[in-house]
Protein backbone atom coordinates (compact mmCIF):
# COMPACT_ATOMS: atom_id res chain seq x y z
CA UNK A 1 0.00 0.00 0.00
CA UNK A 2 3.06 1.98 0.73
CA UNK A 3 4.22 2.08 -3.09
CA UNK A 4 0.50 3.21 -4.52
CA UNK A 5 0.16 5.84 -1.53
CA UNK A 6 3.90 7.03 -3.05
CA UNK A 7 2.64 7.02 -6.46
CA UNK A 8 -0.48 9.04 -5.56
CA UNK A 9 1.20 11.49 -3.79
CA UNK A 10 3.52 12.10 -6.76
CA UNK A 11 0.80 12.35 -9.48
CA UNK A 12 -0.20 15.48 -7.18
CA UNK A 13 3.41 17.09 -6.55
CA UNK A 14 5.78 15.11 -8.49
CA UNK A 15 8.43 17.73 -7.40
CA UNK A 16 8.19 16.69 -3.58
CA UNK A 17 10.63 13.85 -2.57
CA UNK A 18 7.62 11.91 -0.55
CA UNK A 19 9.64 8.97 0.05
CA UNK A 20 12.00 10.76 2.17
CA UNK A 21 10.46 14.03 3.57
CA UNK A 22 8.94 13.56 7.29
CA UNK A 23 8.09 17.35 7.12
CA UNK A 24 5.71 17.64 4.59
CA UNK A 25 3.55 19.88 6.67
CA UNK A 26 5.50 21.26 9.23
CA UNK A 27 8.03 22.58 6.82
CA UNK A 28 5.35 24.23 4.44
CA UNK A 29 5.80 21.68 1.26
CA UNK A 30 2.31 21.43 0.86
CA UNK A 31 -0.11 23.52 0.67
CA UNK A 32 -4.17 23.48 1.22
CA UNK A 33 -5.21 22.24 -2.79
CA UNK A 34 -2.15 19.74 -2.76
CA UNK A 35 -3.60 18.46 1.21
CA UNK A 36 -7.52 18.16 -0.33
CA UNK A 37 -6.06 16.79 -3.44
CA UNK A 38 -4.29 14.14 -1.58
CA UNK A 39 -7.40 13.37 0.66
CA UNK A 40 -9.57 13.04 -2.10
CA UNK A 41 -7.74 10.64 -3.87
CA UNK A 42 -6.75 8.55 -0.85
CA UNK A 43 -10.92 8.69 -0.37
CA UNK A 44 -11.64 7.56 -3.70
CA UNK A 45 -8.86 4.94 -3.66
CA UNK A 46 -9.46 2.94 -0.53
CA UNK A 47 -12.98 3.67 -0.35
CA UNK A 48 -12.30 5.98 3.07
CA UNK A 49 -13.61 9.30 4.58
CA UNK A 50 -10.72 11.62 5.58
CA UNK A 51 -12.49 14.33 8.05
CA UNK A 52 -11.56 17.66 9.25
CA UNK A 53 -10.82 16.15 12.68
CA UNK A 54 -8.47 14.06 10.65
CA UNK A 55 -6.67 17.27 9.81
CA UNK A 56 -3.73 16.82 11.80
CA UNK A 57 0.22 17.97 10.70
CA UNK A 58 0.88 14.70 12.64
CA UNK A 59 -1.12 12.46 9.78
CA UNK A 60 0.39 14.18 6.74
CA UNK A 61 3.99 15.27 7.84
CA UNK A 62 5.14 11.32 5.83
CA UNK A 63 3.66 8.94 4.09
CA UNK A 64 4.08 6.79 7.11
CA UNK A 65 1.97 8.94 8.69
CA UNK A 66 -0.01 9.08 5.48
CA UNK A 67 -0.38 4.95 5.31
CA UNK A 68 -1.13 4.66 9.31
CA UNK A 69 -4.40 6.88 9.23
CA UNK A 70 -5.32 5.60 6.04
CA UNK A 71 -4.72 2.02 7.62
CA UNK A 72 -6.77 3.21 10.58
CA UNK A 73 -9.38 4.51 8.62
CA UNK A 74 -9.85 1.40 6.84
CA UNK A 75 -10.26 -1.09 10.01
CA UNK A 76 -12.41 1.47 11.36
CA UNK A 77 -15.04 1.07 7.96
CA UNK B 1 -33.51 14.64 9.40
CA UNK B 2 -34.92 18.22 8.29
CA UNK B 3 -36.41 17.57 4.91
CA UNK B 4 -38.94 19.90 3.88
CA UNK B 5 -41.86 19.69 1.23
CA UNK B 6 -43.92 21.88 -0.40
CA UNK B 7 -46.64 21.32 -2.95
CA UNK B 8 -47.99 24.37 -3.50
CA UNK B 9 -45.00 27.46 -3.98
CA UNK B 10 -43.50 27.94 -7.08
CA UNK B 11 -39.85 30.07 -7.45
CA UNK B 12 -41.53 32.36 -10.42
CA UNK B 13 -38.56 35.19 -10.73
CA UNK B 14 -34.65 35.68 -10.30
CA UNK B 15 -32.40 38.35 -10.66
CA UNK B 16 -28.84 39.28 -10.23
CA UNK B 17 -27.15 42.72 -9.98
CA UNK B 18 -23.57 43.11 -9.54
CA UNK B 19 -21.12 45.92 -9.55
CA UNK B 20 -19.54 47.20 -13.15
CA UNK B 21 -15.65 47.36 -11.42
CA UNK B 22 -14.20 44.04 -13.13
CA UNK B 23 -11.13 43.18 -10.79
CA UNK B 24 -8.32 40.78 -12.74
CA UNK B 25 -6.57 38.29 -10.83
CA UNK B 26 -3.67 38.15 -13.28
CA UNK B 27 -3.34 42.13 -11.57
CA UNK B 28 -2.46 40.30 -8.31
CA UNK B 29 1.02 39.52 -9.71
CA UNK B 30 1.73 42.75 -8.41
CA UNK B 31 1.53 41.51 -4.69
CA UNK B 32 1.88 37.96 -4.68
CA UNK B 33 3.92 35.89 -7.11
CA UNK B 34 3.58 34.75 -10.27
CA UNK B 35 3.39 31.45 -9.67
CA UNK B 36 1.17 31.30 -6.81
CA UNK B 37 -1.06 33.47 -9.00
CA UNK B 38 -1.24 30.80 -12.28
CA UNK B 39 -1.62 27.99 -9.64
CA UNK B 40 -4.77 29.99 -8.08
CA UNK B 41 -6.07 30.71 -11.55
CA UNK B 42 -5.40 27.35 -12.51
CA UNK B 43 -7.23 25.71 -8.87
CA UNK B 44 -10.33 27.82 -8.65
CA UNK B 45 -10.72 28.51 -12.36
CA UNK B 46 -11.32 32.60 -11.32
CA UNK B 47 -9.56 35.06 -13.04
CA UNK B 48 -12.15 38.01 -13.12
CA UNK B 49 -14.47 39.31 -9.86
CA UNK B 50 -16.11 42.17 -9.43
CA UNK B 51 -16.15 44.30 -6.57
CA UNK B 52 -18.33 47.22 -4.96
CA UNK B 53 -17.08 51.02 -4.39
CA UNK B 54 -16.62 52.03 -0.77
CA UNK B 55 -20.55 52.28 0.37
CA UNK B 56 -22.03 50.35 -1.78
CA UNK B 57 -23.69 47.58 -0.21
CA UNK B 58 -25.07 44.06 -0.32
CA UNK B 59 -28.48 46.09 0.07
CA UNK B 60 -28.29 48.22 -2.99
CA UNK B 61 -27.42 45.37 -5.46
CA UNK B 62 -30.16 43.25 -3.84
CA UNK B 63 -32.53 46.40 -3.90
CA UNK B 64 -31.69 46.83 -7.56
CA UNK B 65 -32.35 42.77 -8.11
CA UNK B 66 -35.49 43.21 -6.34
CA UNK B 67 -37.01 46.03 -8.14
CA UNK B 68 -36.12 44.64 -11.60
CA UNK B 69 -37.99 41.66 -10.96
CA UNK B 70 -41.05 43.58 -9.27
CA UNK B 71 -41.07 45.07 -12.42
CA UNK B 72 -40.78 42.70 -15.08
CA UNK B 73 -42.71 40.01 -13.39
CA UNK B 74 -45.31 43.20 -12.84
CA UNK B 75 -45.75 42.25 -9.16
CA UNK B 76 -48.35 44.72 -7.10
CA UNK B 77 -46.22 45.12 -3.81
CA UNK B 78 -48.78 45.14 -1.62
CA UNK B 79 -48.86 41.44 -2.58
CA UNK B 80 -45.60 40.74 -1.29
CA UNK B 81 -46.06 39.11 2.08
CA UNK B 82 -42.47 38.33 3.17
CA UNK B 83 -38.98 40.18 2.11
CA UNK B 84 -36.40 37.75 3.86
CA UNK B 85 -32.47 38.87 3.29
CA UNK B 86 -29.86 36.65 4.13
CA UNK B 87 -26.65 37.97 4.44
CA UNK B 88 -23.25 38.09 6.56
CA UNK B 89 -22.44 41.69 4.85
CA UNK B 90 -25.65 44.14 6.35
CA UNK B 91 -25.43 47.78 6.24
CA UNK B 92 -25.21 48.35 9.91
CA UNK B 93 -25.40 45.79 12.96
CA UNK B 94 -28.73 46.92 13.15
CA UNK B 95 -30.98 47.37 11.86
CA UNK B 96 -30.95 44.44 9.44
CA UNK B 97 -30.94 45.02 5.71
CA UNK B 98 -34.18 43.80 4.78
CA UNK B 99 -35.62 47.17 6.38
CA UNK B 100 -33.64 49.05 4.44
CA UNK B 101 -34.69 47.50 1.06
CA UNK B 102 -38.80 47.17 2.73
CA UNK B 103 -38.19 50.88 2.63
CA UNK B 104 -36.54 51.58 -0.58
CA UNK B 105 -39.31 48.81 -2.32
CA UNK B 106 -42.02 50.65 -1.25
CA UNK B 107 -43.47 47.66 0.54
CA UNK B 108 -46.83 47.27 2.64
CA UNK B 109 -46.35 47.17 6.69
CA UNK B 110 -48.35 43.77 6.24
CA UNK B 111 -44.68 42.72 5.41
CA UNK B 112 -42.43 39.98 7.54
CA UNK B 113 -39.02 41.61 7.04
CA UNK B 114 -36.30 40.30 8.73
CA UNK B 115 -32.77 39.02 7.97
CA UNK B 116 -30.80 35.64 7.83
CA UNK B 117 -27.51 35.46 9.06
CA UNK B 118 -25.79 33.17 7.06
CA UNK B 119 -23.18 33.14 4.11
CA UNK B 120 -22.33 30.68 0.96
CA UNK B 121 -25.79 28.53 2.45
CA UNK B 122 -27.91 31.71 2.74
CA UNK B 123 -29.84 30.50 -0.65
CA UNK B 124 -30.77 26.96 0.26
CA UNK B 125 -32.00 28.29 4.34
CA UNK B 126 -33.76 31.11 2.64
CA UNK B 127 -35.65 29.27 0.26
CA UNK B 128 -36.87 27.04 2.73
CA UNK B 129 -37.14 29.92 5.26
CA UNK B 130 -39.68 31.77 2.79
CA UNK B 131 -41.49 28.68 1.91
CA UNK B 132 -42.58 27.35 5.55
CA UNK B 133 -43.59 30.97 6.24
CA UNK B 134 -45.86 30.91 3.09
CA UNK B 135 -47.04 27.19 3.50
CA UNK B 136 -48.07 28.39 7.28
CA UNK B 137 -49.43 31.68 6.38
CA UNK B 138 -52.51 33.30 3.87
CA UNK B 139 -48.71 34.98 2.31
CA UNK B 140 -48.72 34.51 -1.88
CA UNK B 141 -45.98 36.15 -2.84
CA UNK B 142 -42.46 36.53 -1.15
CA UNK B 143 -39.37 38.33 -2.20
CA UNK B 144 -36.31 36.31 -0.80
CA UNK B 145 -32.98 38.66 -1.18
CA UNK B 146 -29.35 37.13 -0.76
CA UNK B 147 -26.20 38.99 -1.00
CA UNK B 148 -22.82 39.31 0.42
CA UNK B 149 -19.71 42.06 -0.35
CA UNK B 150 -16.93 39.71 1.59
CA UNK B 151 -14.53 41.86 -0.22
CA UNK B 152 -14.47 44.40 2.31
CA UNK B 153 -13.76 42.39 4.97
CA UNK B 154 -11.31 40.45 3.44
CA UNK B 155 -7.68 41.65 3.99
CA UNK B 156 -5.85 42.78 0.62
CA UNK B 157 -2.67 40.91 1.34
CA UNK B 158 -4.83 37.49 2.08
CA UNK B 159 -3.66 35.68 -0.64
CA UNK B 160 -5.78 32.78 0.50
CA UNK B 161 -9.13 34.31 0.03
CA UNK B 162 -9.11 38.02 -1.89
CA UNK B 163 -8.31 36.38 -4.96
CA UNK B 164 -11.11 34.11 -4.64
CA UNK B 165 -14.25 36.85 -3.60
CA UNK B 166 -16.78 38.08 -5.95
CA UNK B 167 -19.69 40.63 -4.47
CA UNK B 168 -22.98 40.24 -5.94
CA UNK B 169 -27.18 39.97 -4.75
CA UNK B 170 -30.23 38.18 -6.44
CA UNK B 171 -33.67 38.79 -5.74
CA UNK B 172 -35.82 35.23 -6.05
CA UNK B 173 -39.50 35.90 -6.66
CA UNK B 174 -41.88 32.85 -4.54
CA UNK B 175 -45.57 32.68 -5.50
CA UNK B 176 -48.25 30.48 -3.82
CA UNK B 177 -50.09 28.79 -6.82
CA UNK B 178 -52.08 25.09 -7.34
CA UNK B 179 -49.89 24.32 -10.35
CA UNK B 180 -46.35 23.89 -8.48
CA UNK B 181 -44.18 21.34 -8.80
CA UNK B 182 -43.12 20.32 -5.36
CA UNK B 183 -39.68 22.00 -3.70
CA UNK B 184 -38.17 19.58 -1.82
CA UNK B 185 -35.63 20.60 0.55
CA UNK B 186 -32.77 19.48 3.16
CA UNK B 187 -30.73 21.24 5.42
CA UNK B 188 -27.99 20.39 7.91
CA UNK B 189 -25.54 21.71 9.75
CA UNK B 190 -22.38 21.18 11.94
CA UNK B 191 -21.67 24.26 14.63
CA UNK B 192 -18.21 22.10 15.23
CA UNK B 193 -16.98 23.91 12.40
CA UNK B 194 -17.89 27.68 13.51
CA UNK B 195 -13.78 28.63 13.22
CA UNK B 196 -13.79 27.80 10.00
CA UNK B 197 -15.07 30.82 8.03
CA UNK B 198 -15.08 33.61 10.68
CA UNK B 199 -14.76 37.07 11.06
CA UNK B 200 -13.61 36.92 15.07
CA UNK B 201 -13.78 40.89 15.67
CA UNK B 202 -16.31 43.99 15.84
CA UNK B 203 -19.54 42.04 17.23
CA UNK B 204 -20.69 41.24 20.61
CA UNK B 205 -18.26 39.00 21.72
CA UNK B 206 -15.42 41.26 21.10
CA UNK B 207 -16.31 44.33 20.27
CA UNK B 208 -13.11 46.36 20.57
CA UNK B 209 -10.85 44.24 18.79
CA UNK B 210 -7.70 45.15 17.57
CA UNK B 211 -7.61 46.56 14.01
CA UNK B 212 -3.72 45.72 13.97
CA UNK B 213 -2.48 42.88 11.57
CA UNK B 214 -1.55 39.76 13.37
CA UNK B 215 1.03 36.73 11.53
CA UNK B 216 -2.41 33.85 11.50
CA UNK B 217 -1.39 30.25 11.45
CA UNK B 218 -0.78 30.25 7.51
CA UNK B 219 2.04 32.81 7.74
CA UNK B 220 -0.69 35.36 6.12
CA UNK B 221 -1.28 38.54 7.95
CA UNK B 222 -5.05 39.83 8.66
CA UNK B 223 -6.43 41.70 11.43
CA UNK B 224 -9.81 40.52 14.03
CA UNK B 225 -12.19 42.02 11.80
CA UNK B 226 -10.74 40.58 8.56
CA UNK B 227 -12.52 37.49 7.26
CA UNK B 228 -10.85 34.26 8.07
CA UNK B 229 -10.69 30.89 6.16
CA UNK B 230 -9.18 27.63 7.29
CA UNK B 231 -9.07 26.58 3.77
CA UNK B 232 -7.96 23.19 4.06
CA UNK B 233 -10.88 22.28 6.90
CA UNK B 234 -13.28 24.01 4.58
CA UNK B 235 -12.44 22.26 1.28
CA UNK B 236 -11.89 18.54 3.89
CA UNK B 237 -15.50 19.13 4.88
CA UNK B 238 -16.98 19.41 1.04
CA UNK B 239 -15.59 17.23 -0.52
CA UNK B 240 -16.88 14.43 2.07
CA UNK B 241 -19.96 16.50 3.43
CA UNK B 242 -21.56 17.58 0.04
CA UNK B 243 -21.28 14.08 -1.87
CA UNK B 244 -23.12 12.84 1.02
CA UNK B 245 -25.52 15.08 1.60
CA UNK B 246 -26.52 14.62 -2.46
CA UNK B 247 -26.82 10.79 -2.16
CA UNK B 248 -28.84 11.09 0.93
CA UNK B 249 -30.90 13.67 -1.00
CA UNK B 250 -31.22 11.12 -3.70
CA UNK B 251 -32.30 8.68 -1.87
CA UNK B 252 -34.70 10.53 0.42
CA UNK B 253 -36.49 11.50 -2.77
CA UNK B 254 -36.53 8.77 -4.90
CA UNK B 255 -34.67 10.07 -7.71
CA UNK B 256 -30.84 10.08 -8.88
CA UNK B 257 -28.23 12.12 -11.21
CA UNK B 258 -29.94 11.35 -13.98
CA UNK B 259 -33.24 13.13 -13.32
CA UNK B 260 -32.08 16.44 -13.09
CA UNK B 261 -31.14 18.81 -15.59
CA UNK B 262 -29.57 21.18 -14.02
CA UNK B 263 -26.90 21.44 -10.77
CA UNK B 264 -27.20 25.07 -9.75
CA UNK B 265 -24.45 24.52 -7.07
CA UNK B 266 -22.56 27.38 -4.71
CA UNK B 267 -19.20 28.55 -6.68
CA UNK B 268 -16.71 27.80 -4.22
CA UNK B 269 -14.37 27.07 -6.16
CA UNK B 270 -13.59 25.04 -9.82
CA UNK B 271 -11.65 22.52 -8.19
CA UNK B 272 -14.22 21.72 -5.17
CA UNK B 273 -17.00 21.53 -7.67
CA UNK B 274 -14.93 19.27 -10.28
CA UNK B 275 -14.16 16.84 -7.45
CA UNK B 276 -18.01 17.32 -6.21
CA UNK B 277 -19.14 16.48 -9.80
CA UNK B 278 -16.60 13.72 -10.10
CA UNK B 279 -17.76 11.50 -7.07
CA UNK B 280 -21.30 12.09 -7.87
CA UNK B 281 -21.15 11.57 -11.95
CA UNK B 282 -22.56 14.82 -12.33
CA UNK B 283 -22.20 15.37 -16.37
CA UNK B 284 -20.36 18.81 -16.71
CA UNK B 285 -23.12 19.97 -19.09
CA UNK B 286 -25.60 19.80 -16.65
CA UNK B 287 -23.56 22.17 -13.78
CA UNK B 288 -23.07 25.33 -15.07
CA UNK B 289 -20.32 27.30 -13.75
CA UNK B 290 -19.51 31.53 -13.89
CA UNK B 291 -16.15 31.10 -11.62
CA UNK B 292 -14.05 32.50 -14.29
CA UNK B 293 -15.90 35.71 -14.76
CA UNK B 294 -17.96 36.18 -10.90
CA UNK B 295 -15.53 34.16 -8.65
CA UNK B 296 -16.96 33.02 -5.55
CA UNK B 297 -20.44 35.29 -5.25
CA UNK B 298 -21.20 33.34 -1.38
CA UNK B 299 -24.60 32.91 -1.19
CA UNK B 300 -25.64 34.22 -4.31
CA UNK B 301 -23.29 32.42 -6.77
CA UNK B 302 -26.12 29.75 -7.44
CA UNK B 303 -28.44 32.07 -8.80
CA UNK B 304 -25.07 34.15 -10.34
CA UNK B 305 -24.69 31.54 -11.96
CA UNK B 306 -28.36 30.63 -13.59
CA UNK B 307 -29.09 34.57 -14.79
CA UNK B 308 -25.59 34.18 -16.10
CA UNK B 309 -26.28 30.77 -18.40
CA UNK B 310 -30.32 30.95 -18.88
CA UNK B 311 -30.69 35.02 -18.63
CA UNK B 312 -31.53 35.16 -22.44
CA UNK B 313 -32.79 31.39 -23.16
CA UNK B 314 -36.85 31.42 -23.17
CA UNK B 315 -39.56 28.96 -22.06
CA UNK B 316 -36.96 25.70 -21.19
CA UNK B 317 -37.84 24.02 -18.31
CA UNK B 318 -35.21 22.84 -15.94
CA UNK B 319 -35.35 20.18 -13.46
CA UNK B 320 -33.11 21.95 -11.38
CA UNK B 321 -31.20 20.81 -7.94
CA UNK B 322 -29.73 23.20 -6.15
CA UNK B 323 -26.79 23.13 -3.42
CA UNK B 324 -24.87 25.55 -1.46
CA UNK B 325 -22.33 25.15 1.70
CA UNK B 326 -20.29 26.87 3.84
CA UNK B 327 -19.88 29.30 7.05
CA UNK B 328 -21.25 27.87 10.01
CA UNK B 329 -20.78 24.99 8.57
CA UNK B 330 -24.29 24.77 7.06
CA UNK B 331 -24.92 23.20 3.90
CA UNK B 332 -28.40 21.99 1.72
CA UNK B 333 -29.95 21.38 -1.12
CA UNK B 334 -33.18 21.37 -2.52
CA UNK B 335 -35.20 20.66 -6.00
CA UNK B 336 -37.06 22.88 -8.19
CA UNK B 337 -38.53 22.84 -11.62
CA UNK B 338 -37.68 26.37 -12.51
CA UNK B 339 -38.50 28.16 -16.56
CA UNK B 340 -35.76 29.72 -18.10
CA UNK B 341 -38.69 32.48 -19.21
CA UNK B 342 -38.17 33.61 -15.14
CA UNK B 343 -34.54 33.90 -15.21
CA UNK B 344 -33.42 37.42 -15.75
CA UNK B 345 -30.04 38.74 -17.27
CA UNK B 346 -27.39 39.95 -15.25
CA UNK B 347 -27.74 43.81 -14.37
CA UNK B 348 -24.77 46.03 -13.55
CA UNK B 349 -24.98 48.53 -10.85
CA UNK B 350 -23.31 51.15 -9.11
CA UNK B 351 -25.74 53.04 -7.46
CA UNK B 352 -25.29 53.42 -3.85
CA UNK B 353 -28.04 54.68 -1.41
CA UNK B 354 -26.72 57.81 -0.20
CA UNK B 355 -29.61 58.32 2.33
CA UNK B 356 -27.96 55.56 4.26
CA UNK B 357 -24.59 56.87 4.91
CA UNK B 358 -24.53 57.75 8.21
CA UNK B 359 -21.34 59.96 8.46
CA UNK B 360 -22.48 62.48 11.45
CA UNK B 361 -24.72 61.34 14.61
CA UNK B 362 -26.31 64.99 13.89
CA UNK B 363 -27.71 63.32 10.59
CA UNK B 364 -30.01 61.23 12.86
Amino acid sequence: MQNRIIEILDSIRPDVDFANEKKLIDDGLLDSFDIVSIISELNDEYNISIRVTELKPENFNSVEAILNLVEKLKASN
Amino acid sequence: MPIFNFDNIKISGMACAMPSNITKTESFKDIFSAEEVDKFMLMTGITETRRTSKYQTASDLGYVAAEKLLQHKNIDRNEIGALVFGTHSPDYRRPGSSSIVHKRLGLSIDTAVFDISLGCSAFVYGIQTVASMMNSSDIKKALLIIGDTTGKTTNPIDRASIMLIGESSVAILLEKTNDASPIISLVRSDGNGYRYLIVPGGAYRNIDASHENEICHDGIERNLHNSIMQGTSVFTFTISDIPKLMKDFWALTNTSVDDYDCYAFHQANLYILQQIAKKLKIPADKMPLTLSKYGNTSGASPIVTLCDTFGNVEGKELNTLFCAFGVGLSWGAFSAKINTSDILPIIEDDSVFEEGIIRSMKEL
